[in-house]
């Protein structure tokens, strides 16, 4: 069961599934190389994810340019921090309009740090005080990390819904155009 | 964060705000606390805004859509070749060889002297050497000697004396052929006896006392196969003793396996 969560894990993260082969394989070698020093303070699927994302974020770090940023964040506290809701502009709403396939386009496009906590959370169903232990944050900053994500996501998909509208809207217009 | 953002009264709040608590104020809420359960302030205020109860619904959509998506998958067998090799090469575990089509008989042979497989082996090998010996009917043996310069039994004639042929003796010089059942099981011990070779140095079981209670079992075992051979070589036709020492090695090999098992499980 751990290595499946461990290698759905890995391949929600970079959305590549050699990279994601290379990755579970990572951790499971620290896993090994390590097991004689997990003392059983935490649950072993924490300690196991622990490993996971921090060979998960290194290889992103490695791979991020100097100018990219993996959090989307820099002080959590910051009032202008996070994805803005923009509470004038019109929504819409997702409840019918987007499914699991949507969902997951979007997912990929979060940022590390966002992805990691809302995989955690809302797909594989951790809690916030064994997120707080896999990331190494407290349980504040897990919740707000995730609301974040959601935010983040809702804004995406609406981007996305907006995209397909456009997309038909300028199809029916050719074809209205093509039989003018 | 929410005292510095409602600096002033009403006017200076959110424009979308509505009722005792305002947008932010439920975002805030909604950031610190998740989606369920919402206090009180907090659905009075969804009640009254049209714009947070799309905002509400959207959050409440994508956590459930995402509860929707697999946990889980299934990675690839190659990953755990690779891993297994990795290890091996860092000599975090030993790598089993595995019997192919084209792996050559000699090392094939370093394949079955593994411990657990010995240890299998050898009780199919007693079990079938038990099968076959209960099938057959006893063998009766008769030993043949000749043994030279006996003095001849006729105390008067000069005649040479013809050989003597004696009954079976215990000090045959013709060694007779083990028959295929003694064979067996004579191979059968062999096995057992590499197999026991790695027991020593193993961990049996987590707990000392049945890793203690084990090795008693089986220096018992032992100790009575070897009055049964020593039996034998001196009463070869005693067929019951045969049987037991058949029974016995089919002992000794299913606690060889059972303690391997529980060394293997431990570790």
């Amino acid at each position: 069961m751990h290595s499946r969560r461990v290698y759905a894990l890995c391949l929600r993260m970079v959305s590549n599934p050699a990279d994601a082969e290379d990755l579970a394989q990572e951790a499971f070698l620290q896993l090994f190389r390590k097991i004689g020093t997990f003392r059983g303070e935490s649950a072993f699927s924490t300690w196991l994810h622990r490993m996971t994302v921090n060979v998960v974020l290194m290889r992103l770090r490695k791979k991020t340019l100097p100018t990219d940023s993996l959090e989307e964040t820099v002080d959590p506290d910051a009032e202008n921090s996070g994805p803005k809701r923009d509470v004038g502009a019109v929504d819409l709403r997702l409840s019918g309009a987007v499914d699991r396939v949507n969902l997951e386009r979007s997912i990929e496009k979060l940022p590390p740090g966002y992805k990691t906590v809302f995989v955690l959370h809302d797909v594989q169903g951790f809690e916030h005080n064994e997120i707080a232990g896999i990331m190494g944050c407290s349980v504040g900053n897990s919740k707000s990390q995730l609301h974040k994500a959601r935010t983040r996501l809702r804004d995406l998909l609406q981007e996305e819904l907006r995209a397909q509208a456009r997309q038909e809207r300028q199809a029916a217009k050719s074809h209205t155009g093509s039989e003018g | 964060m929410v005292s510095r953002v409602f600096q002033g009264g009403a006017a200076d709040a959110f424009p979308n705000g509505v009722g005792s608590m305002q947008c932010k104020e439920l975002e805030a809420v909604l950031e610190q606390e998740g989606l369920t359960p919402l206090p009180p302030a907090a659905r009075a205020h969804l009640a009254e805004c049209m714009s947070c109860q799309g905002f509400f619904a959207d959050l409440t959509t994508i956590q459930s859509l995402a509860q929707e998506l697999p946990a889980e998958a299934d990675p690839p067998e190659r990953l755990w070749v690779s891993l297994r090799a990795q290890l091996a090469a860092e000599g975090v575990i030993k790598e089993e060889a595995k019997l192919t089509p084209d792996t050559p008989w000699w090392q094939s042979i370093t394949v079955w002297l593994r411990p657990r497989t010995l240890a299998t082996a050898a009780a199919g090998i007693v079990l079938l050497v038990t099968g076959v010996f209960l099938s057959q009917k006893p063998a009766t043996k008769t030993y043949l000697a000749v043994i030279p310069n006996r003095p001849a039994p006729s105390p008067v004639s000069n005649s040479v004396a013809p050989p003597v042929v004696v009954p079976p003796v215990r000090n045959s010089t013709v060694t007779p052929r083990p028959s295929p059942t003694e064979e067996a099981m004579a191979n059968g011990g062999l096995i057992l006896n590499q197999a026991e070779l790695s027991v020593p140095n193993m961990q049996l079981a987590g707990n000392s006392t049945v890793d203690a209670s084990l090795r008693d079992n089986l220096r018992t075992v032992n100790e009575f196969i070897a009055e049964c051979q020593q039996h034998l070589k001196q009463h070869p036709e005693d067929e019951l003793a045969r049987e037991y020492l058949e029974s016995a090695y089919q002992q000794k090999a299913e606690l060889l396996a059972a303690m391997m098992d529980s060394g293997g499980s431990e570790h």
